[in-house]
């Protein structure tokens, strides 16, 4: 059994993984509360702008330049699938339009397969400037990478809570979650407002990848497939809740890591977003159960 | 429920599905890439030298890899297979195409008496009925006289039943324990078993108070395992067995666990492949806690210019690599010159450029070649294989024995190696006790094969002579 000494430092390292996975499922959310439809291809998005910012540095191209490309191609190309394909699918069943995204999540994995194939030397990697500075904790180097992944996840919790209730778009996202029709009848611009948060979602995409390119491994499965802890984050939230996706984003990261020194749950600790989604889904389909019962009742 | 609360509860239910969907997705993927991963990773490459890079390679003439210099050969071609790994985060094709590189070498300069080689290169990934069908192909469509070059996560453990029965002894670079266990496959390599247990070998030498073993977790884990554990319990060094699943998405925690396992006394010890390795490492910087604990070692894999390079000076006489081949930094000799202009001339495809896996390649052409050499009459399977068989006491210049295949149950032909550490970018041998050294018996495969072949003389011509 470790010592509380001993999960000091892995609490450190899971609260900057769960920042990232909180960032992440915080854009799932806004992009569902605004078109109703579940991101899946957020992480292959993210992953294949770490690429080409890779390819730019490679090219000795300025680093702040590589950034900015990594970060506009998550939104570009996710502005683009849902400018294209949001209309088209706007009245097909919530199941549908996820599903699509998932085919998008498969053809730009395949693209970085078939561009970035995988070698028998050199090892990609990006290191952004800021892994070079910190502090320490708990014995353990804090680096600035990992407080701007956990700093950003609180800053866009705090913002997008912010933007949706007091901001014009803000409202009119909240109104078209509640039923786009009615919003549309009303005056609002949707395919603008949709646009919107399209656009918004994508550059969260594009940041989240260019910090998990740093924080994790630039390798095209591992990015376009943590996509599904912060999925898990999202639905703990019930797609709905943006602090409660924050704070299920970090718990998640956090307990992942804290599994790391019991030899027993150590090779299962990466179940840890699955099984906290699957006991928050029980959770709210058994609360919401006892709700009905007691109106019922009443 | 209404209409918005009903919609997103089917939808939540028909997340949970595409989470396990998913997961299932990246699990499998993981451990695809993982197996090849760590046990996969037969050796690495030096892949910070490009090939036109390497000093002196230009300089040297390719000529002498055939008997005609400058002659091309016209007679028939001599086919030959090999079946490689080629998948998603896991690629064992520069072995199979430096070999190709070097046979073009051979064509281009008088053949095999006058006869090209023409070689298949076949790619897998992991799947056992397409490798089982490939195999087939080679014997019966493209009716190949020797299998070289095999590099597989699995291919070994499929095949070597069907190369047995087809009387086809096959010199390649292994990984599953088929490779080194059965009687018609010979590697030039020591896979990742007897590399981890030179690598623990040498952290022993350092006397840590223990050892944390840690690889991949694929499956044959506990098959690696056994060889590193029994020498540290000969030593009277406590191990402790640890996996990560690949490929390795926590690196933090991964490295934190290690050292804080391992103790500012204990050694740290990995089995992974590049990728990984770099990012447990990289980790382990970045947290500043790299210098927690006595040393770090790893199993070939990490054996590369690049990994030193990434990691930094920080890491000069810290982390020791067990080197199944002799390092081409800094080492002079005619073959590893003709090596280099092999693969400046020829090796076009090979990605990794110097390194580990296209030694690996060299090395194993070059074994085909003498055995083919050798052949009176007729190019055929029977008298191919013969010539294989018959392979002893072989000077490569890339390893530290001579290179026998033998009549043997088992073959571990290459059991001593060398131990390199990172210096200022580059890979050099470690100034104590880097030169070549024989892989202790306390492993009972290693006995039992030593028991059965006996102990190969140094080979004179590499570096470790």
């Amino acid at each position: 059994m470790p010592s509380w000494s001993e999960l000091e430092q892995f609490l450190v390292s899971g609260l900057a993984l769960g920042g990232v996975y909180a960032l992440s499922g915080v854009g799932l959310v806004v992009l569902y509360r605004a078109t109703g439809v579940l991101y899946l291809a957020f992480g292959a998005v993210g992953a294949l702008g770490a690429f080409l910012a890779y390819e730019m540095l490679q090219a000795a191209a300025p680093q702040w330049a590589a950034w900015i490309v990594c970060i506009l191609f998550g939104g570009l190309v996710t502005l683009l699938y849902g400018m294209i394909f949001g209309p088209a699918l706007a009245g097909r069943d919530p199941l549908v339009r996820a599903v699509a995204t998932l085919g998008l999540t498969l053809i730009l994995f395949g693209a970085m397969e078939l561009l970035w194939p995988p070698t028998s030397g050199a090892t990609r990697a990006i290191s952004l400037p800021t892994d070079n500075g910190g502090f320490t904790v708990f014995g353990l180097q804090v680096t600035w990478t990992q407080v701007i992944a956990l700093g950003s996840g609180v800053v866009l919790t705090i913002g997008t809570g912010w933007f949706l209730r007091y901001t014009k778009l803000g409202t009119a996202m909240r109104a078209m979650a509640n039923d786009r029709v009615i919003t549309a009848t009303l005056g609002v611009p949707v395919r603008r407002v949709e646009a919107a948060a399209w656009f918004g979602c994508g550059i969260l995409a594009g940041f989240a990848g260019l910090l998990l390119a740093d924080l994790v491994q630039l390798e095209p499965a591992t990015l376009t497939f943590l996509v599904i802890s912060s999925l898990a984050a999202a639905l703990i939230g019930q797609l709905r809740s943006i602090a409660v996706t924050f704070a299920a984003g970090i718990v998640i990261g956090v307990i992942h890591d804290l599994l790391t020194p019991f030899s027993a749950l150590t090779n299962y600790r990466d179940m840890t977003p699955f099984v906290l989604a699957v006991i928050a889904l029980l959770w709210a389909s058994r609360h919401r159960t006892v709700v009905t019962r007691s109106r019922e009742e009443a | 429920m209404n209409r918005h609360e009903h919609r997103r509860s089917s939808l939540a239910a028909a997340a949970v599905a595409v989470l396990a969907i998913g997961g299932v997705l990246a699990g499998c993927s993981s451990s695809s890439s993982s197996s090849s991963s760590s046990a996969a990773a037969p050796a690495t490459s030096s892949a910070a030298a490009a090939p036109s890079s390497s000093g002196s390679a230009g300089a040297v003439s390719t000529s002498s890899c055939g008997t005609k210099a400058g002659v091309a050969a016209t007679g028939t071609p001599i086919p030959l297979g090999s079946i490689v790994t080629d998948q998603t985060g896991t690629s064992f094709a520069d072995i199979a195409n430096m070999a190709q590189a070097y046979f073009n070498c051979v064509n281009a300069n008088g053949g095999i008496n006058g006869h090209p080689i023409k070689y298949y290169i076949e790619k897998e990934q992991t799947n056992a009925s397409q490798i089982a069908s490939l195999s087939k192909q080679l014997v019966q469509t493209d009716h190949v006289v020797g299998i070289v070059g095999n590099t597989s996560i699995i291919e070994c453990s499929v095949d070597h039943s069907y190369w047995e029965g087809q009387g086809y002894y096959i010199i390649d670079s292994g990984i599953a324990p088929e490779c080194y266990s059965t009687s018609n496959s010979a590697a030039v390599n020591m896979g990742p078993r007897y590399s981890s247990d030179g690598a623990v070998q040498y952290a022993i030498t350092q006397h840590p108070s223990k050892i944390v073993f840690d690889q991949a977790n694929v499956p044959g884990t506990t098959y690696i395992a056994a060889g590193p554990n029994a020498i540290a319990k000969a030593a009277n060094v406590p191990i402790i067995d640890k996996t990560a699943t690949p490929p390795v998405a926590d690196a933090n925690s991964v490295a934190i666990d290690l050292v804080s396992s391992a103790g500012k006394d204990g050694a740290v010890v990995l089995n992974f492949t590049p990728p990984d390795a770099l990012s447990i490492l990289s980790a382990a910087q970045k947290l500043n806690i790299e210098g927690n604990v006595k040393l770090w070692a790893c199993s070939t894999p990490c054996n590369t210019d690049f990994l030193a390079k990434s990691l930094g000076p920080k890491w000069n006489g810290k982390i020791f690599v067990n080197a199944e081949l002799t390092p081409p930094d800094g080492t002079n000799t005619p073959t590893m010159n003709l090596y280099k202009a092999i693969l400046s001339q020829y090796g076009s495809a090979v990605t990794g450029g110097i390194g580990s896996f296209s030694q690996m390649g060299f090395v194993e052409a070059e074994l085909m070649v003498k055995a083919l050499e050798s052949v009176t009459g007729d190019y055929t399977v029977s008298s191919v294989n013969a010539a294989i068989k018959g392979l002893k006491d072989v000077n490569t210049g890339m390893l530290c024995q001579q290179w026998t295949y033998g009549n043997y149950s088992s073959h571990l032909p290459n059991n001593m190696d060398y131990t390199t550490t990172a210096n200022n970018g580059q890979m050099t041998l470690a100034p104590s006790g880097g030169g070549c050294t024989l892989i202790s018996e306390n492993d009972p495969q290693v006995k039992a094969y030593r028991a059965e072949a006996g102990t190969a003389p140094t080979d004179p011509t590499s570096t470790g002579g």
